[in-house]
């Protein structure tokens, strides 16, 4: 089988969530000696955003959504061990909530789901989640990203207060941060100083991926 | 100058170039087209969108005569509660009626959901019977079906939302759908003592925010209403473009809910007995008001062309056009509502 017939399958196997399948194409991908980056990117990856594109388009649905995740997950841990050479690899880590006095947790939900298909470890902190809360929790696990969701004009405030908070307490060094959520725009990451905005949950992967240097 | 002052959907103001407008327009309409599988505008509705997007006037109207109905949600939260206005819920309704002069107007309570309000029934059927005796205009009564309060912690059911993620599919399948039989009662419970009290009609707002289980069970309980009161007017106002499907395999009268656009979704009210529709599109706030004005109207137009019932767009922060800000300015609001009704054909607003 070829690396592009191996790539178009694994695409294939997360849009059918196939799980039998994706395990037998990633194994063949180690076995023949393809590159597992490289069918991970284009390959699975690839499958879930246009997964995470359709849910967006409602043409797929959430429980298919989470299924085809569940498949991604299996199909990368092989991956990934192919990638370490056997020995498993520090995750990143990410904290995710949705700002103090908002309560739209559906599309943050969303998000995370999709985030753990790529092995980032995800701590879900909920919603109506305090600034000071994040903070400590993104100290305690060593977070490498924080982000946040708002859904609300009166709330998306509490994203500036995170990059206010951070950079008064000297910390907005040590994190990377991401805002979503309907209000929010590339515009209002740029004004407040996040390092990524995200539209949907398959672009919120892309911009984890590229914040993280992968 | 060539340049038009126009906005972002959060508001941002910006000028454009009457070029880049015009392809926004068609950028938006094709957008809406794609994803709702319904004809994209004309090129002459496309040039009446363009002039509307461009007349220099800051806010605009429609011609006399196309002048249409509106109703409302939230209603009586607008003044008391989101203005801060220190006024009661009746003179709120009497400031509606006598000095915006709306043609309709809406009774609700603070805790605006089906669930909350049986505890304070009584309350809300003396204000409604009050709030007749001294008006004018149909005053309806309205809340949210609201499913995911019948979920842990606020209500007995285990938390979709929280079994999903862990992929318990089946368990998230099955907790949706015992909320809808409790979600069915209430709503059917509060509606019918609130019609008894003098409601000119009941609005269910935001019908969908919990996805298709949350629609199946607002569709089923406008069935019993109307069987209960064949004169009942029902209005439905949606919460998003497209219906989520949280579940994926709910179905009325043999048709998916979930994924469904306006066009389809009017239909679906219209069986389960609806006097009127409330579309819903959703604003894009990184895009141009240009593209957002074109894609709503797409699908309003799609939406009125379907509909034998009228449909009145929602036109509030973030929907319909209208950017999501605080207090929508009223450049945007007045092009979008003056576009959604000359082009779009809404009834109502
Ligand atoms: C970290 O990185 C990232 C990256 C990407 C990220 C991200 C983080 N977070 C999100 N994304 C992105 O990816 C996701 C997946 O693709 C996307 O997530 P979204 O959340 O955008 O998309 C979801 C998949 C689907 N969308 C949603 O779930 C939101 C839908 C609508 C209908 C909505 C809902 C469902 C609800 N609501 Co609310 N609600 C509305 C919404 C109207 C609309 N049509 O959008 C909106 C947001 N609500 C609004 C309001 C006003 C309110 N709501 C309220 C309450 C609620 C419900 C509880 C009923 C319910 C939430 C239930 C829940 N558990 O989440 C109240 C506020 C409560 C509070 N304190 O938070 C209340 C104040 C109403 C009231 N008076 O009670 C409006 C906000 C207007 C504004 N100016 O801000 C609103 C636009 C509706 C309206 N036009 O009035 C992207 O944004």
């Amino acid at each position: 089988m070829s690396l592009e017939d191996i790539i178009a399958e694994a695409r294939e196997t997360i849009l059918q969530c196939d799980q039998a399948r994706a395990v037998a194409v990633a194994e063949r991908a180690v076995a023949q000696g393809f590159d597992p980056v490289q069918v991970l990117s284009e390959g699975f990856s690839y499958g879930i955003r246009q997964m995470g594109d359709l849910f967006g388009r409602g043409e797929v649905f959430l429980p298919q959504l989470i299924l085809s995740s569940e498949v991604m997950k299996s199909a990368v841990a092989i991956l990934d061990a192919a990638i370490q050479g056997g020995t498993p690899q520090a995750k990143a880590k990410m904290v995710i909530a949705t700002v103090e006095g908002d309560v739209h947790d559906i599309g943050k939900g969303i998000v995370v789901s999709l985030l753990k298909t790529q092995g980032i470890e995800v701590y879900d902190l909920g919603r109506d989640v305090p600034t000071v809360k994040i903070i400590e929790k993104a100290l305690e696990v060593e977070a490498d990203i924080i982000g946040t969701s708002a859904l609300l004009t009166t709330t998306l405030m509490g994203q500036k207060k995170l990059e206010d908070e951070l950079r008064k307490n000297g910390l907005r060094d040590r994190f990377k941060t991401m805002v979503g959520g309907a209000p929010a725009t590339q515009r209002w990451a740029d004004r407040i100083g996040a390092d990524a905005y995200a539209e949907d949950a398959a672009e919120a992967v892309t911009k984890a991926l590229a914040l993280l240097g992968k | 100058m060539s340049d038009i002052f126009t906005r972002y959907g959060d508001g941002s103001p910006t000028r454009m170039s009457k070029e880049d407008i015009r392809f926004d327009l068609e950028e938006g309409t094709q957008d809406a087209a794609d994803r709702g599988k319904i004809p994209a505008l004309t090129e002459a509705e496309l040039d009446r969108l363009f002039e509307i997007c461009t007349m220099p006037e800051k806010a605009v109207t429609v011609e006399r005569g196309d002048e249409v109905i509106v109703s409302f949600d939230a209603g009586t939260l607008k003044l008391p509660v989101r203005a801060g206005v220190p006024m009661d819920r009746s003179a709120a309704i009497l400031t509606h009626e006598r000095a915006f002069c709306s043609d309709t107007m809406e009774l609700g309570h603070v805790d605006y959901s089906y669930k909350q309000l049986k505890a304070i029934i009584h309350e809300e059927c003396q204000a409604m019977e009050h709030i007749q005796l001294n008006t004018i205009i149909p005053v309806f009564y309205g809340a949210m079906p609201n499913l995911g309060l019948y979920t842990k912690p606020d209500g007995p059911i285990e938390n979709w939302s929280e079994l999903l993620p862990l992929a318990k599919i089946d368990e998230a399948k099955a907790a949706q759908e015992e909320a809808m039989e409790h979600a069915v009662k209430d709503i059917v419970y509060v509606a019918s003592r609130m019609y008894e009290s003098g409601a000119d009609g009941i609005n269910f707002d935001t019908v969908g925010a919990s996805g298709d289980a949350d629609v199946l069970a607002t569709l089923k309980a406008a069935e019993i209403l109307k069987e209960k009161y064949p004169d009942i007017a029902i209005e439905f106002g949606m919460a998003g473009e497209f219906v989520l499907g949280m579940h994926g395999e709910l179905y009325y009268d043999g048709t998916r809910l979930a994924g469904l656009y306006p066009h389809q979704q009017v239909k679906m009210a219209e069986k389960a007995g609806a006097a009127i529709f409330g579309a819903v599109i959703n604003t894009n706030s990184s895009m141009s008001f240009a593209w957002n004005i074109a894609r709503a109207v797409t699908f309003v137009k799609a939406c009125t062309e379907a509909a034998s019932i009228p449909v009145h767009v929602n036109v509030g922060m973030g929907v319909g056009a209208i950017p999501v800000t605080n207090t929508p300015p009223v450049d945007a609001v007045s092009r979008a509502d003056k576009a959604l009704v000359e082009i779009g054909k809404a009834d109502g607003l």
